[in-house]
């Protein structure tokens, strides 16, 4: 069913980068760099999973280029980090100067790559991190998506961090008043964000397709993944749901040629479109209720008591 | 306890407001030329240090410097066409900042508003100013949409701007290609029917500029420009109009307080930008050279981004949005006139990301300006606007719950 | 004293901000199980001096002692770690937290990194069933009463035992009686042995509980007594440096028409399933200030936002001047006679980072006389902020063209009230209109609203001083959880017993709307 194969895959994806959106929200930074967390993260991975020799043992190829994309991720969103805690700037127009900078620097960075042609695409084997069971292709971005997720469940919510954490993203001078130091649990909060985003960029590039044009960055998927975020309201369990929920709408533009859906000739175009409106209408709903970490974007002053 | 302000890219203090820009605009070059110094030395085949910086500087640098000077009186030309439109994104989305909103769909609005000059023109076969009409009212309309969301639904314009990029650009994408047999489509050429060969009545006039500069995409929309920019600032300033948007930029509660329909003026506001973005299209796609292929348009116009560099570079202020724009162009020229070999034309795209970026915290440099000043009290004042800091409505509505007596922000220092 | 008697000394500190000397070469000595006032009015530097006592801020000069060596605090742990804890104005509690989470926060019991919630609130019902101190350990701080948030953010201290305890400004949000049941667990506190530091601007309190007084003034300590050996009068003349009176100059005065009309009107709250407001109706006649006390949090604020259309109220009918507006626009309502002077200026009541003359005109820049075809006539705002900052004594740094956000409180509420009252309202809404103001600009503003009903205007005020309520007003309504429950003559009735009526314990009013005239 390659429905399921799209859905598990694009599910992981959101998943992964609405968890780091909600741990750096949560910290009391708003993130939206995820878009281009995502597509430095997918950079520096497929680098690094060409730049492996052939021979390396699968398992090796994993583990380097996961990590690779994640450690990209962490210092990228450093930026972020350091102009919204420490030097206290608009987190808003930080973030969209960070995803204007990570497509240009990913299209300078692959033409150096391709060096004499002017091609912003990498080409990649992606089998070492597709598995096979039981005839439904599956990405080991499952697995690894999921057992983050059991982790980013039990440390948000069953430890001593996680809960310094939210408080400073509720009320931040409350959490300064008992000591918690509020500008490194939000740099945390912010190079999270950044390692999940890394992966989860990595994890949408790497097992779809052998080929990957950076010009378009991640095509939205880090706009998507914030909708996610609010969707589930900032909470693990709840943004799995979402993900998944997201990530239908998202699928049926690959599954748009093969299947049920050919036979309506809706142009392609109409499917890309989907998961946006989708977003919208939800978010049309739900709005109202909706409940954001209280002192989020709102950069910490201690003077400000 | 939560303090919130309108956003500070409204100015303050001219001079400083100016000073802070500069330093902003004078790092982004010296990253960007460090970045050159960096490729051009991974470029490198054991030559001397100085022959790596030197390529630096003539194969990229200079261009960058130089902008449209480098190959007058064409790229000079090229510099004040690409100005012109630009010129219209930064108004987009400086208007919207001063409201206190931050139009990130600029990029979608001109989208839209190219369809709306490129039907207007090859469908409906009317002359240019009739087309630059059906811009911007595909873009005012395309600008409606997040501020009607964030007026009556709360959510935030950038959200429902971003999804409305995509959303518009898939659409205008469809709609044009139709199935390879779309009205605006000549697939024998894999683009939009031309203009200029085809519709000559709706291309904008140039007035012998054309002649002067030597290209063919200079025209009067240079001018048309310039002056939407004036009256953009007759608006803002001098009328009751502009008092409001401003009031409800800088404090909505406020503004409620003074009788003022909150909810009116934000979705005027993304009317007026969403307009300004689609007459910017209309300049550019009515020129005559500019064409548009519905099959690899797959990223968003980077011209509506640009903007934001623009508004930021200048405060918001849409005079000083004139020159920033002026000078954002003048590197991206100078970019495309780099050698391609050695350097990729997305070098001026990078240094206008850091621009963006180090505009994030230009109140930081403004205060440092002024503190060296003798304007000390000045200083304080931004000190305390840096305490309640510059901020734009946060990602997802708070509940509007008017806050009770013990309101935070009132103490003199106790 | 002998030195070693002092728990604590503060010697000599001076913190300055941009532009202010918060606190200027202060000595202040706590001794050892005693309660220690400290007395200043808004702006003395009471706060900021204990902020630097509890690690919040850092002195720029001067030396903290425990027990008679130099000690260093540069953060709220170096400070739980000498045993200081502090209960603040604004209660430092996480909302959407439970009680025992906000408790344990930053001292939580863990194994292994995770959190050993079980152990915490065991301690937590220990030290709550020692000191009387009733909490529901699971119940989220959103959803609990003040009176319990302010018991959570007490034991926050002893969970940490801490010895030296200080308050700021603790009994602003509790009823008279609540007051009371605190000055007991004070005193039982300091029986065991621990030192209280008190901040306060409420002369009786220290009366009734402090051992010994500081008076800060202007940033300056003035003199520490014992309280035994002052008086009222001695200690608010320390504080504000020289004799008050307290009385307000007011003739007598009959009222007239009825102005404001207010039938059953209903608010709901946004913050529960409860109305905030309930039913209320009473009226406001020509020359006359009608007071509603109560307080904060009972409705007031909803009551007042429905007035003056900021919020719409889900039953009711409110009529001003005989025309009913129940459904009028803010703009309507000022048009049609309303003044509104906002409980928080800085959110309603100007527009910081406009100029004076802009603020000057913000409900009125669409009338003819300031604009002309959509364009602004700056002459003409000029002249009038002129007019306003002359007539009024508007102090600022460059007079009209002067930022707001530079100017100082007393002077932004100055110039609120110039524009509220030259607007000629048949109805002034002022709403807590004194708060945070030196006792100069209170004079003034008190001037300023007997003024108005002296001229036959309508006046609704609303506070929360009960000073404030006693001496300004002609009629008293007290609102307890959104209906007004009680009706006075501020001639025939006394503190305590408006304090019974806001604290629920009574009620003149039968329920339902009937009224008492």
């Amino acid at each position: 069913m390659l429905l399921a194969k799209y859905t598990l895959l694009y599910s992981v994806v959101l998943m992964l980068v609405a968890l780091g959106g909600a741990f750096t929200e949560h910290s009391g930074v708003i993130n939206i760099a995820l878009e281009g967390t995502m597509t430095i993260g997918g950079l520096v991975g497929v680098i690094a999973l060409v730049v492996l020799p052939p021979g390396t043992p699968t398992v090796t190829i994993i583990i380097v280029s996961v990590l690779a994309a994640g450690i990209a991720g962490i210092l990228y969103t450093s930026l972020l980090a350091f102009a919204s805690v420490n030097l206290k700037a608009d987190q808003t127009i930080g973030g969209t100067a960070l995803n204007l900078l990570a497509t240009a620097l990913a299209v300078v960075i692959v033409r150096r790559f391709n060096a004499g042609t002017q091609s912003a695409k990498l080409t990649y084997n992606n089998e070492p991190f597709l598995i096979d069971i039981g005839g439904l292709t599956v990405s080991v971005f499952l697995f690894i998506g999921v057992t983050l997720l059991i982790f980013a469940i039990i440390v948000m919510y069953k430890t001593r961090f996680g809960l310094r954490l939210r408080a400073c993203g509720e009320h931040p001078h409350a959490a300064d008043s008992v000591g918690v130091n509020v500008s490194k649990m939000r740099w945390w909060g912010v190079l999270i964000s950044g390692f999940l985003g890394g992966i989860g960029g990595f994890a949408y590039i790497v097992p779809a397709v052998q080929t990957w044009n950076f010009e378009v960055g991640v095509a939205g998927m880090g706009f998507l993944a914030l909708a996610v975020m609010i969707f589930g309201q900032w909470k693990p369990g709840r943004i799995f749901f979402a993900a998944m929920f997201f990530a239908v709408f998202k699928s049926m533009a690959n599954i748009a040629d093969s299947t049920f859906l050919a036979a309506l000739e809706w142009p392609k175009e109409i499917y890309n479109m989907m998961p946006f409106i989708a977003s919208m209408v939800i978010l049309a709903f739900t709005s109202k209720k909706s409940r954001a970490p209280k002192a989020e974007g709102i950069p910490y002053d201690k003077s400000g008591r | 306890m939560k303090k919130k302000n309108g956003s500070p890219f409204i100015g303050g203090d001219a001079l400083a407001s100016i000073g802070a820009s500069f330093i902003s605009i004078i790092i982004g070059l010296v990253f960007g030329f460090l970045f050159l110094f960096l490729l051009s030395l991974i470029n490198s085949g054991g030559e001397s240090f100085s022959t790596i910086i030197s390529n630096a500087w003539k194969y990229g640098f200079k261009q960058i410097l130089m902008g449209g000077f480098y190959l007058p009186p064409i790229s000079i030309g090229q510099e004040i066409a690409a100005a012109a439109p630009l010129i219209l994104t930064g108004l987009s989305v400086g208007f919207a900042f001063k409201t206190g909103l931050f139009n990130i769909g600029a990029a979608g609005q001109y989208t839209l508003g190219a369809f709306g000059a490129l039907f207007f023109a090859i469908v409906l076969k009317l002359p240019w100013w009739a087309c630059l009409i059906g811009a911007t009212l595909f873009g005012a309309f395309w600008g409606a949409i997040p501020g009607i969301f964030k007026a009556y639904l709360n959510i935030h314009e950038v959200i429902t701007s971003i999804m409305f990029n995509w959303i518009g650009l898939y659409a205008v994408n469809t709609i044009m290609y139709g199935g390879g047999a779309g009205v605006m489509y000549d697939s024998s050429k894999t683009k939009v029917w031309d203009l200029r060969s085809l519709f000559p009545a709706s291309v904008i006039p140039n007035l012998g500029l054309t002649t002067f500069f030597k290209n063919r995409s200079t025209t009067i929309a240079i001018f048309l420009a310039i002056i939407i920019a004036i009256i953009i600032y007759i608006i803002i300033d001098k009328t009751t109009f502009g008092y409001e948007l401003k009031a409800t930029g800088y404090n909505k509660s406020a503004a409620r307080y003074a009788g003022i329909s909150e909810k009116k003026n934000i979705v005027l506001s993304m009317v007026i930008a969403g307009a300004l973005a689609g007459f910017g299209a209309g300049l550019y796609y009515l020129s005559g050279i500019a064409e548009w292929k519905p099959l690899d348009s797959t990223a968003l116009p980077a011209i509506g981004f640009n903007g934001i560099a623009v508004a930021l570079l200048a405060s918001s202020n849409p005079i000083g949005t004139i020159f920033s724009a002026l000078f954002i162009s003048h590197i991206t020229t100078g970019g495309s006139l780099m050698n391609s070999q050695y350097f990729p034309p997305e070098i001026a795209d990078i240094i206008s990301g850091i621009i963006i970026y180090l505009c994030a915290f230009s109140l930081l440099f403004k205060q440092l300006l002024m503190k060296r000043s003798s304007q000390k009290r000045s200083a304080e004042l931004v000190e305390s606007t840096l305490k309640e800091p510059p901020h734009i409505d946060s990602l997802v509505p708070e509940t509007d719950i008017p806050e009770s007596g013990m309101a935070a922000g009132e103490e003199d220092d106790d | 004293m002998a030195e070693a008697d002092y728990i604590i000394e503060m010697l000599n500190i001076t913190k300055d901000f941009p532009g202010v000397r918060a606190n200027d070469n202060i000595t202040l000595q706590l001794k050892k199980g005693e309660i220690h006032a400290l007395l200043g009015e808004n702006g003395a530097g009471k706060s900021t001096l204990m902020s630097v006592l509890f690690g919040l801020y850092q002195a720029d000069e001067g030396v903290i002692k425990k027990n008679g060596e130099v000690v260093n605090i540069s953060n709220p742990n170096d400070a739980n770690d000498l045993h200081i804890g502090m209960v603040h104005q604004h209660f430092m509690l996480v909302e959407c937290f439970s009680v025992l989470d906000n408790i344990i926060l930053g001292v939580e019991p863990t194994k292994a990194g995770l959190l050993q919630e079980n152990e915490g609130r065991q301690k937590v019902i220990e030290l709550s069933e020692k000191y009387g101190l009733h909490v529901e350990p699971d119940a989220l701080i959103e959803d609990i009463s003040v009176g319990m948030q302010q018991r959570v953010e007490i034991l926050k201290m002893l969970y940490r035992d801490n010895e030296i305890l200080i308050f700021d400004e603790p009994t602003a949000v509790l009823t008279p009686q609540e007051i009371d049941e605190l000055m007991e667990i004070m005193r039982g506190f300091t029986r065991e042995g621990k030192s209280i530091l008190f901040i306060t601007h409420k002369l009786q309190e220290i009366m009734d509980v402090s051992d010994r007084v500081t008076v800060l003034r202007r940033g300056k300590c003035i003199g520490t007594v014992n309280t035994a050996d002052t008086t009222v009068e001695e200690l608010s003349s320390m504080m504000v440096g020289r004799p008050v009176s307290f009385a307000v100059e007011k003739s007598d005065r009959k009222p007239g028409d009825v102005i404001l009309d207010v039938e059953g009107v209903t608010v709901s709250s946004r913050l529960h399933k409860n109305n905030a407001v309930k039913d209320v109706s009473f009226n406001v006649r020509q020359g006359e200030i009608v007071c509603l006390a109560g307080i904060e949090g009972n409705g007031q604020d909803e009551l007042v936002y429905a007035l003056t259309g900021l919020e719409k109220q889900s039953d009711g009918k409110i009529t001003l001047c005989g025309q009913d507006i129940s459904k009028s626009s803010i703009r309507q309502r000022s048009v049609d006679g309303m003044s509104h002077i906002p409980a928080d200026r800085h959110k309603f009541g100007l527009i910081l980072d406009y100029t004076l003359e802009q603020n000057m005109v913000l409900e009125r820049y669409w009338e003819p006389r300031f604009q002309r075809n959509g364009f602004i006539k700056f002459d003409a705002v000029r002249d009038y902020s002129d007019k306003l900052i002359e007539q009024y004594d508007v102090r600022s740094g460059q007079g009209s063209t002067t930022v707001v956000r530079s100017m100082s409180g007393g002077n932004q509420q100055k110039a609120i009230v110039a524009r509220e009252i030259d607007k000629d309202p048949e109805l002034l809404v002022a709403v807590q209109p004194t708060r945070g103001l030196d006792v100069g600009a209170i004079e003034y503003i008190h001037k300023q609203l007997v003024a108005q009903r002296d001229d036959g205007k309508a006046v609704l005020l609303v506070s929360l001083e009960l000073d404030e309520v006693m001496n300004v007003s002609d009629r008293i309504l007290v609102m307890y959880e959104g209906e007004i429950v009680g009706e006075f003559d501020p001639k025939k009735t006394t503190v305590d017993e408006l304090g019974l009526y806001m604290a629920g314990a009574k009620r003149n009013i039968a329920k339902k709307g009937a009224e008492v005239r």
